[in-house]
């Protein structure tokens, strides 16, 4: 007679009665992609806490947040950080939730999709233990609400041996290619796994792995440096992990997790901006001098890298007539250009939010050097192969700098330089400072033994009520 | 033995039909028809007659060898022996454990009430009842003993046993209400998940058995205006005011020449003197073994803003019918069938009417010279209202029908069984036509591009774009609820003990769908072609959208109750409730309730003629409320997920609200103690309650740990149980009646309550909860906050008015010096930080909250000869309200009281200067909020009822007379249009956001009877 209060709601699909078909799988997948549409800010704090840019805004309370992080003053109470921690756990969530199913149903694309799905939590728990260290470690299923209080901080090392686990179940299950544009490929999985490796200093398993996607990718360095980023070049042979943005849909400032333009470029674009080529933003993530003196003489990565407004607007036929402002928030007179808010490729509605540009998370080029690095740095080092990828990114046409030829840690400084100059503006240049030690001397104000890790969220320490420890020193 | 005759009447001498009339000490009676009179054969000669009628003092009368007897009996005004409905069962006043209201319908009717909800403000105390809305057809709200939930605050409201919304009152006409009967306190756990917030008995009138049928006719007419006007600048006063506005700020005044004389009164453009008519009849009688109530009634009300654009009209059409099928067994039938229509024009807040009445410029006239409606440009976000009543066409229809088919078998003298299924099923239809119009240029409300009402383009891709038409969208909702219930009653006194109990079993379901469609383009842009199957079939802008939910509750319940003598009683009761509402975990919860009652004046040592009758009453009982929204355990799939592949956007699945199974009911526990008095030889009544409710497990939706992962798109943290609200207070009731000469009766009711309300808990790590906005584009006006009363306003403290420079520089306090001048208000620095921060809360403090400290109602009643005359007052006291229905734009006009603004130093402390400079004045401050108490006078009548000789001859047996009046006088200093309102929401509900004013009617009517 109980049974009479126990009915389920009509027409509605419940977490419950999901996976019935196979495109319950692929929906729940797709799903799982969306949160990886927040990346923008993986961008700005890798490259605001670092020594390439600086905040910028409106004024210095414009998302203080980042201000903050820019300063080295950052605590426990950060929007910017808390924002990442939600959203990077939701998409951990969401993949959880199919591994969860997984048993429900097989069909012939499941592999597939398993294999997505792998890559996706790997990529999120990658965010996560970058940014925070360790963090709860949730595998196979949703978290219920009233077993937070019992999740521990998993220590780093088992976070990142979920996440080879991961990437390597999404390499196994992917091809190289797929029909499909945005979708995750067996070179993005080994490209993040050797990043993975690189990211704890485990060389040997990192050259392995990037020497697979050099030589089995069938990847090859873009034609042209500047214009790689332009949307036109969207899918490139250079491109082997991107996160897919389109301008389609508009977006609004009330829900950032929602939007489906990529709100960095907007965010970079050039304040109150009236002028040929680009379009008004909000300036924020500005490049700093040092960036900007960091490339060699004549490297044209600079210039294709950086905005100097002033010789941008010089170089115009009628300089007069082009009005921009600073913000409050702080000017280098320096735009990051690799990211910046353009006239030809706006999004719908309120464009500031919803640039179609995609956000190149690994290229070819990073693919090399990091290879360059493992094989330097590896116990037995192969400098050769090392220099050889080294001189292949600085050698390519479109860039067309002298080769070099060094060893040892002559060799592994270089590579480091490569690394900055080749992926600035990229959001890598802080975590590259951290891992390889030298935060420290290049970041005003960073502390060692404590800006290597992000605080955890303080909101976030007290709702779980899981006594968890704050990293040291914050 | 020989027959006797007999005529029983009041004491007006108006007959009483249905009163019993008994040869004592034996089964031998009848009762009396629809004249009073009777006749009983074979009587004794040296028999006695009792005579009895519930309400009223029996009498016995002995024969003594009379053929033909008059019986004069008197009201009881003790009514100990008045029947109480408690729940799947009766008992007596006498007997009574609980805390329960009871207002006789023969009391409602006589306040001529649209809506039964409106005749109960002021008759019982611990009721509070405000209007939502003074238009036509509006619901209202009750709220029994506070604010019990931030949520869902409704009583369980029962008519004939078959469950009702709030919303449904609306179907039932006043007049066909025998009793109401309202359980406040724990012992209302006798309907367990559903009582937390009181439950209202409604019972309509059944007819009477062994009664000729009697036709009642009652009707009346009135004339409906506005209760208040707000006191508004005139077009002369308006233009001084505003170009010394704009000269304070540095601008050109805008009026060369401000003599403009009155201008245009907006508010008499818009309030009209609006008709209202109510006509019922109602055919009831019965047979040995039958009776019958059968009626009819039509009701029309037109708005007093827009007249019949914000009418309600109610037909409505009833039979109820007993019959004893066997000896034993008794077959019940209520059917109830309705038919409304309301239109409705734009309410409450920016856009409305009356919001764009009030702050419309008093200089522009309404029409232009081709006799069209005015543009109000100059105001840029009000149009006229006139022209904006015009263009709205809103109407909602409702075809109802409720029933119930009950079933009663008198197993033998002590067990009684029953059962009955009820039915509830309304179709909703509801239809609103968008026309393309033009109120001028830069109006946000303009659905056409331009004053020839050409359609806007908007863009449906990169290389097309199509026009947006009117368009016409259509709503049909069905919204059905049945309920089965069976229960066995048992009924025997051994000696001095008395043993009654129940059991019972009870099944009831919802299921609710709509569907609702919108299509464009509606020939001639016209009202009478606005149905979609005169619209494009194939626009791209037509859509379609549905949604359906059902909800069950399957209960047992048992209950005792003791009595020892007329002593001590005692009464016990649980009841079990499974509900689809609750999460897996928390499917059953049960709901127990303990009372008793010592009568200490049937006590030997209570000697004291003082007094009459004295009990002391105390009850404790545990109750839940079981509205959450369906499905709120759940995980559902309606979270965003989208994704895009080959620069497609791809939607995904992804989970929505994390679920939570163990979700649950909100749960109330109240203990209450009473006292009732009868002093005076029985002529004065006095009831006394205390009451402390606790309602734990409110629902809430706070911030979890991400590390469940609800912050993706789309998705939302769990709804929880947490928090604690308390209400207690003191209700007092007091009756007075009686009889100062012969012929004349007079009766006084009075009663209090008293609500103290204050939040006690919240979800851990929540500090407060914030709620409502002020003013456009302002930050949130009330919180939910531990230690303070809920939706207590939260703004800044004004000190009066700074006067001048000096006084501003040498406070020794900063107050934002770029936004400050003499004549602004003086803030309170609440922190002490010698600084009034504007962007922080740190200087806001409590300025006041919408809860009553008490409500009251003053019932008075006399009867002289065939003079009726009766008034009801009702008051409240202590509750302040948020005036939110100021513009603050250049142009818009402004209330009086701005004439008494400052101008210069010692001009005024109270009202701050008037400038188009930027100013911290409109800021959620004191100034905005106002005392909200106010005592009106609902009803007032005078009544004649004509002499029977009269009447008799048209056949008739009485016929009465009135004139009458509802919401004849207020008195309040509350600046708005009524401060008799609140909003539905708790956390809200003293926000004026432009109310739309109760009327004030002035009505005259007659009672028939046939």
């Amino acid at each position: 007679c109980d049974d009479f209060v126990n009915v389920d709601p009509l027409y509605t699909r419940s977490a419950d009665n999901f996976f019935r078909t196979p495109t319950d799988y692929q929906q729940a997948l797709t799903g799982a992609y969306d949160p990886m549409q927040t990346s923008y800010l993986d961008l700005w704090i890798g490259e605001i806490a670092s020594d390439n840019s600086i905040a910028g805004g409106e004024g210095v309370t414009d998302t203080e947040g980042l201000h903050q992080i820019d300063a080295m003053t950052h605590g426990g109470v950060n929007n910017e950080l808390r924002s990442l921690w939600r959203w990077m756990y939701a998409g951990v969530t969401r993949t959880n939730y199919i591994f969860e199913n997984r048993d429900k149903l097989e069909f012939d694309d499941k592999a597939r999709i398993m294999g997505e799905a792998s890559f996706l939590r790997g990529y999120y728990y990658f965010e996560l233990v970058k940014f925070f260290g360790a963090v709860p470690l949730i595998v196979d299923r949703q978290l219920p609400p009233g077993e937070v209080s019992s999740q521990v901080r998993t220590p780093a090392t088992e976070v990142y041996a979920q996440i080879e686990k991961d990437l390597q179940a999404a390499a196994d299950a992917l091809e190289w290619t797929t029909p499909v544009k945005g979708r995750i490929t067996k070179g993005a999985a080994l490209a993040l796994l050797g990043k993975a490796y690189l990211y704890q200093n485990k060389f040997t398993e990192a050259a392995t792995v990037l020497d697979q996607v050099i030589n089995e990718g069938g990847y090859d360095l873009f034609n042209n440096f500047e214009t790689m980023f332009r949307v036109v070049n969207e899918g490139s042979k250079e491109t082997v992990f991107d996160i897919e943005y389109v301008g389609v849909e508009g977006g609004s400032y009330g829900c950032f997790v929602c939007l489906e333009g990529f709100a960095a470029v907007g965010f970079h674009g050039i304040r109150g901006y009236d002028g040929p080529v680009y379009a008004d933003g909000n300036s924020y993530n500005l490049p700093t001098k040092d960036l900007y003196d960091a490339f060699e003489s004549g490297d044209p990565r600079r210039d294709a890298s950086i905005l100097d407004i002033e010789a941008f607007i010089a170089a115009q036929e009628e300089p007069g007539k082009i009005k921009y402002v600073t913000g409050a928030g702080g000017h280098t007179g320096y735009y990051n250009k690799k990211y910046l808010k353009r006239s030809d490729e706006l999004g719908l509605g309120d464009n500031d939010l919803t640039s179609p540009v995609n956000h190149k998370v690994i290229r070819f080029a990073d693919v090399l050097l990091m290879a360059a690095e493992a094989h330097n740095r590896k116990p037995s080092a192969n400098d050769n192969l090392a220099l050889q990828y080294l001189n292949r990114v600085r050698t390519r046409p479109s860039v067309g700098m002298a080769a070099l030829n060094l060893t040892g840690t002559a060799l592994t400084e270089a590579i480091y330089r490569e690394r900055r100059v080749e992926l600035a503006g990229e959001g890598l240049r802080f975590f590259d400072l951290v891992r390889t030690g030298k935060a420290a001397e290049e970041i005003d104000g960073f502390e060692a033994g404590k800006h290597e890790v992000f605080p955890i969220p303080q909101d976030e320490i007290d709702l779980a009520g899981a006594d968890w420890q704050q990293n040291p020193k914050y | 033995q020989s027959p006797v005759r007999g005529r029983v009447t009041d004491e007006n001498d108006q007959p009483l039909p249905g009163v019993n009339v008994l040869i004592k000490g034996t089964t031998l009676g009848t009762v009396t028809d629809a004249s009073g009179e009777f006749r009983i054969d074979n009587v004794p000669a040296d028999a006695t007659l009792q005579i009895s009628f519930i309400g009223y003092t029996s009498q016995e009368l002995a024969v003594n060898g009379q053929s033909n007897v008059a019986v004069k009996l008197l009201p009881d005004v003790t009514s100990l022996d008045e029947v109480v409905v408690i729940g799947y069962g009766t008992t007596t006043v006498k007997e009574l454990t609980g805390s329960v209201a009871v207002v006789n319908g023969n009391d409602l009717t006589a306040l001529n009430p649209v809506r039964v909800e409106q005749a109960l403000q002021g008759q019982a105390a611990g009721v509070q009842i405000s209007a939502a809305s003074g238009s036509p057809g509006a619901g209202l709200n009750i709220r029994i003993r506070g604010f019990t939930t931030n949520g869902d605050n409704t009583p369980l409201i029962l008519v004939d046993d078959v469950p009702y919304d709030e919303d449904g009152l609306a179907a039932l006409n006043p007049s066909d209400i025998e009793t109401i009967n309202v359980l406040k306190d724990g012992t209302a756990g006798i309907y367990g998940v559903r009582a937390a917030n009181g439950v209202i008995l409604i019972t309509t009138k059944k007819g009477k058995k062994n009664a000729k049928p009697t036709i009642d006719f009652s009707g009346y007419y009135g004339v409906q205006q506005t209760t208040k006007r707000m006191d508004l600048l005139d077009a002369h006063e308006y233009a001084v005011l505003k170009n010394e506005t704009y000269a304070s700020g540095g601008g050109t005044p805008p009026f060369a020449n401000p003599n403009l004389g009155k201008g245009t009164d907006w508010q008499d453009e818009v309030f009209e003197d609006a008709p209202i008519q109510n006509y019922n009849i109602t055919i009831s009688g019965g047979s040995e073994k039958s009776r019958y109530a059968i009626g009819g009634s039509y009701m029309n009300q037109q708005g007093i803003v827009g007249g019949d654009k914000s009418g309600y009209r109610r037909y409505n059409a009833r039979v109820n019918f007993t019959v004893d099928i066997l000896p034993k067994l008794t077959w019940e039938n209520v059917l109830l069938y309705t038919n409304e229509r309301r239109d409705m024009l734009p309410e409450m807040g920016i856009g409305s009417v009356l919001f764009n009445t009030i702050n419309a410029n008093p200089a522009a006239s309404p029409w232009k010279e081709d006799g069209s409606y005015a543009f109000l440009e100059d105001v840029s976000e009000v149009i006229n209202p006139l022209a904006q009543m015009a263009n709205t066409f809103n109407r909602n229809t409702v075809n109802k029908v409720v029933g119930k088919q009950e079933i009663n078998y008198k197993i033998n003298d002590n067990f009684e069984v029953t059962g009955r299924a009820g039915y509830n099923y309304a179709l909703v239809d509801e239809k609103q036509f968008n026309p393309l119009v033009y109120y001028g240029a830069n109006k946000a409300q303009n659905t056409a591009a331009n004053a020839a009402l050409e359609p806007n383009l908007t863009k449906v891709s990169d290389d097309l774009s199509i026009p947006v038409y009117n368009n016409i969208r259509e709503t049909r909702t069905t919204y059905f609820n049945y309920n089965f219930e069976a229960f066995l009653n048992y009924n025997r006194t051994f000696g001095v003990h008395k043993i009654k109990a129940t059991l019972g079993t009870s099944m009831l379901g919802y299921d609710n769908r709509s569907l609702t469609g919108t299509g464009y383009n509606v020939p001639y842009n016209s009202n009478d072609f606005a149905d979609i199957s005169a619209t494009e079939s194939n626009n791209y802008l037509n859509n379609t959208s549905s949604w359906q939910d059902r909800t069950r509750l399957l209960s047992q319940f048992v209950r005792a109750e003791y009595g020892y003598g007329s002593k001590y009683m005692l009464s016990a009761s649980v009841r079990r409730d499974g509900s689809t509402a609750f999460g897996a975990n928390n499917r059953f919860g049960y709901f127990p309730a303990v009372s008793g009652a010592w009568v200490l004046s049937e006590e030997s040592f209570f000697q004291t003629s003082a007094i009459q009758f004295m009990k002391l009453r105390a009850s404790y009982g545990v109750s839940g409320n079981d509205k959450i929204r369906p499905n709120g355990f759940l995980s559902l799939l309606d979270g965003e997920g989208v994704y895009p592949f080959d620069n497609i956007l791809a939607n995904g699945v992804a989970i929505g609200r994390i679920g939570n199974p163990d979700l649950k009911w909100e749960t109330t526990r109240q203990a209450n103690f009473g006292v009732d008095l009868n002093i005076l030889q029985d002529k004065v009544s006095i009831t006394a309650d205390y009451y402390v409710k606790t309602t734990k497990d409110l629902l809430f939706q706070p911030d979890i740990s991400a590390i469940v992962g609800a912050y993706g798109a789309g998705s939302s943290t769990p709804i929880i149980n947490g928090g604690t609200v308390r209400n207690r207070g003191l209700e007092l009731r007091i009756d007075y009646h009686t009889q100062l000469a012969e012929n004349l009766r007079v009766n006084i009711g009075y009663n209090i309550t008293t609500i103290h309300n204050e939040v006690i808990a919240l979800p851990p790590g929540v500090d407060f909860f914030e709620f409502g906005s002020f003013s456009v584009g302002g930050g949130t006006a009330t919180r939910m906050q531990v230690g303070h009363p809920m939706g207590y306003f939260l703004g800044y403290e004004t000190d009066g008015i700074y006067q001048t420079q000096a006084e501003i520089d040498e406070r020794g306090v900063t107050q934002d010096p770029a936004t400050t001048s003499p004549g602004d208000l003086r803030f309170v620095d609440q922190d002490g930080s010698k600084t009034i921060d504007f962007s922080g809360d740190t200087d806001k403090t409590r300025i006041g909250s919408p809860i009553p400290d008490a409500i009251m109602g003053l019932n008075v009643g006399m009867n002289f000869k065939g003079i009726d005359f009766s008034a009801t007052f009702y008051a409240s006291v202590g509750n302040e309200i948020l005036r939110n229905y100021e513009r603050q734009l250049p142009m818009s006009n402004m209330l009086t009281y701005n004439r008494g603004r400052w101008t210069g130093p010692g001009s005024t402390d109270e009202y701050p200067r008037l400038t188009t400079e930027a100013t911290r004045n409109n800021v959620l401050s004191d100034f905005y909020i106002e005392d909200g108490s106010f005592v009106r006078l609902k009803n007032v009548q005078l009544g004649y009822t004509l002499p029977r000789a009269i009447v008799n001859r048209i056949g008739a047996s009485r016929l009465r007379i009135y004139v009458a009046a509802n919401n004849l006088l207020t008195f309040t200093k509350y600046k708005g249009f009524d401060p008799d309102f609140s909003n539905y929401d708790p956390n809200v509900s003293g926000i004026d956001y432009g109310f739309y004013p109760q009327a004030k009617s002035i009505m005259g009517g007659l009672n028939l009877t046939f």
